[in-house]
């Protein structure tokens, strides 16, 4: 059996991202919204986290937040196949639900509580598996310009 | 939150602690049953007696390992139950040991806990799961999120932060059992190596071996079994709560953390006590960060003031809310199964008036809280 050369893409979670391209380089992050209380899931869910309603429908999220908090990663968990150290962000979507992920692209000098900041997908590979993981990071951008996917890097 | 009714007086007749630290020849199960058999001693109660076991512990280490520790005092057939709920797990063996016994289901109850935590950043999910890419499972970064929250809300200078940690050694120094014994200054805490800034090594708990346990008692029953009263200590609040785990994504917000408010207010209320009665306070305060954050929870200090509280001496041995009397997590250690009895063990070596250097004077009523991935929250209030 010879391994092919392609190497598959996928989402990092699919239940929380979908790749909207083919090459899977755009993607829109995933929820869940309440019919009854209204709230917002971040990925997947039967019942309501805060009514316990199962009257949920799915739908996309923004792409795009608020900087909630974040901390410089200086000795990371095992397995972690990013750089080191990392900055590791907490982001408020416009919906409610706080999204973690690596912030990339920005100097530590920059970083404040209340950054506007984009959803980027990065190409991730780290040599155990033949697949490659398409993962969502966080990005600065200057303001909310509107609606749509951000460019991949 | 959903509130059991107890029936019946509930006491801690015996406890008992392996040291925390690190014990490279002694496995799991061999630690645990040595604080079993000092829970035994220090109760006067018979292993024979014993009709229920609750072992709290997270690391896989080989199946039932409750078993084979209690196996080698002699197979008594009794159930023996493994718990896990993350670092809760002691705690929740102890609550399941209270509940079952209120309710006389059994007279008396053993819960114990003990743990080898593994080197390194701790995680909570399988190693194979999505957050392994994401970079957002890492404990100390979810506590640094949150310590950034809390500086930034209310104006806690690093130093405040740092405090908590020089205390908690100031206490472990008393404490012959603590994993770290040496003191340092605000300014070596800051200095320590970064780990998740604004946390640097000296403000993450250590991970650590050892193990604790505690025998409960219907009080209607000691005399049955022939323990004495004058050294028991009643449990007078039991709660356990668990959170919101999936789905609503990650909230490091700087106040109300895990799930402390509810069953903290769940608590006094089963007690009938009010944070105006609470003499000495144990909490889970794997980073500094915590340590002030579940004060605020428990209404023991009005939110975004623990930090002052801290600089000012309070929450020392020598101030009028002592917490974490025997080093906390941070000093003393936190093998996850046993960290919850130790609280326990704690506290109730305080309220008998045992604890020697670092007896906090007067002291009636005690309450320990245990944080757990999967927003498990324990409170439990002691009194003399």
């Amino acid at each position: 059996m010879s391994a092919s050369t392609e190497s598959k893409v996928v989402s990092v979670d699919p239940s929380r991202l979908r790749l909207t391209d083919g090459e899977g380089t755009t993607g829109v992050f995933l929820g869940m919204r309440c019919r009854d209380c209204g709230i917002y899931v971040f990925g997947a869910a039967l019942f309501c986290q805060s009514c316990s309603s199962g009257d949920l429908e799915s739908v996309e999220l923004s792409g795009r937040g608020i900087l909630y908090s974040y901390t410089i990663v200086r000795v990371p968990p095992a397995g972690w196949p990013g750089p080191v150290p990392y900055v590791l962000g907490e982001v408020e979507l416009p919906e409610g639900p706080h999204v973690l992920a690596e912030v990339t692209d920005i100097p530590e000098a920059d970083l404040k509580i209340g950054l506007a900041v984009a959803m980027a997908l990065q190409k991730v590979q780290d040599g155990q598996s033949e697949t490659a993981r398409m993962v969502y990071k966080w990005r600065p951008i200057p303001q909310f310009t509107g609606v749509g996917q951000e460019e991949t890097r | 939150m959903t509130q059991f009714k107890p029936v019946r007086d509930v006491v801690v007749v015996g406890v008992g602690l392996h040291p925390f630290g690190r014990f490279p020849g002694k496995d799991l199960a061999t630690l645990a049953r040595e604080a079993v058999v000092a829970a035994l001693q220090d109760g006067g109660v018979w292993w024979r007696d014993i009709p229920v076991a609750y072992f709290g512990h997270v690391y896989y280490q080989g199946m039932s390992v409750g078993e084979t520790a209690l196996g080698a005092l002699g197979l008594t057939g009794i159930p023996i139950i493994n718990v896990e709920n993350a670092c809760s797990s002691g705690s929740t063996a102890f609550w399941q040991a209270y509940w079952g016994i209120t309710a006389g289901v059994y007279d008396l109850a053993l819960a114990f806990g003990a743990e080898k935590v593994p080197g390194g950043p701790v995680t909570v999910t399988a190693a194979d799961s999505p957050e392994r890419y994401i970079g957002g499972d890492h404990m100390m970064a979810g506590y640094a999120l949150r310590m950034r929250r809390y500086m930034e809300e209310t104006g806690a200078p690093a130093a405040a932060l740092a405090q908590v940690a020089v205390k908690a050694r100031q206490n472990a120094l008393l404490n012959p059992y603590a994993h770290r014994k040496q003191t340092y200054t605000v300014e070596d805490v800051l200095a320590s190596r970064p780990i998740a800034d604004p946390l640097t090594l000296y403000q993450c708990c250590p991970t650590s071996e050892g193990s604790a346990a505690a025998v409960l008692c219907a009080r209607e029953a000691l005399g049955r079994y022939g323990l004495d009263p004058s050294r028991a200590i009643s449990v007078v609040a039991a709660t356990l709560t668990s959170g919101n785990y999936n789905g609503r994504g990650s909230d490091h917000s700087a106040f109300s953390p895990y799930r402390t408010e509810p069953a903290g207010r769940a608590a006094y209320e089963m007690s009938g006590l009010g944070p105006e009665d609470i003499d000495l306070l144990q909490v889970h305060d794997a980073a500094t960060i915590g340590e002030l954050q579940q004060i605020e929870a428990l209404d023991l200090a009005p939110r975004g003031e623990a930090w002052q509280a801290t600089l000012e001496g309070r929450t020392a041995l020598t101030g009028d809310l002592p917490v974490n009397t025997d080093g906390g997590l941070l000093a003393m250690g936190h093998p996850f199964g046993a960290t919850g009895i130790r609280m326990v063990h704690e506290t109730v070596t305080q309220l008998r008036g045992e604890a020697g250097p670092r007896q906090v004077p007067k002291a009636r009523v005690g309450m320990a809280q245990c944080s757990g991935a999967g927003d498990v929250t324990t409170v439990h209030i002691l009194a003399r």
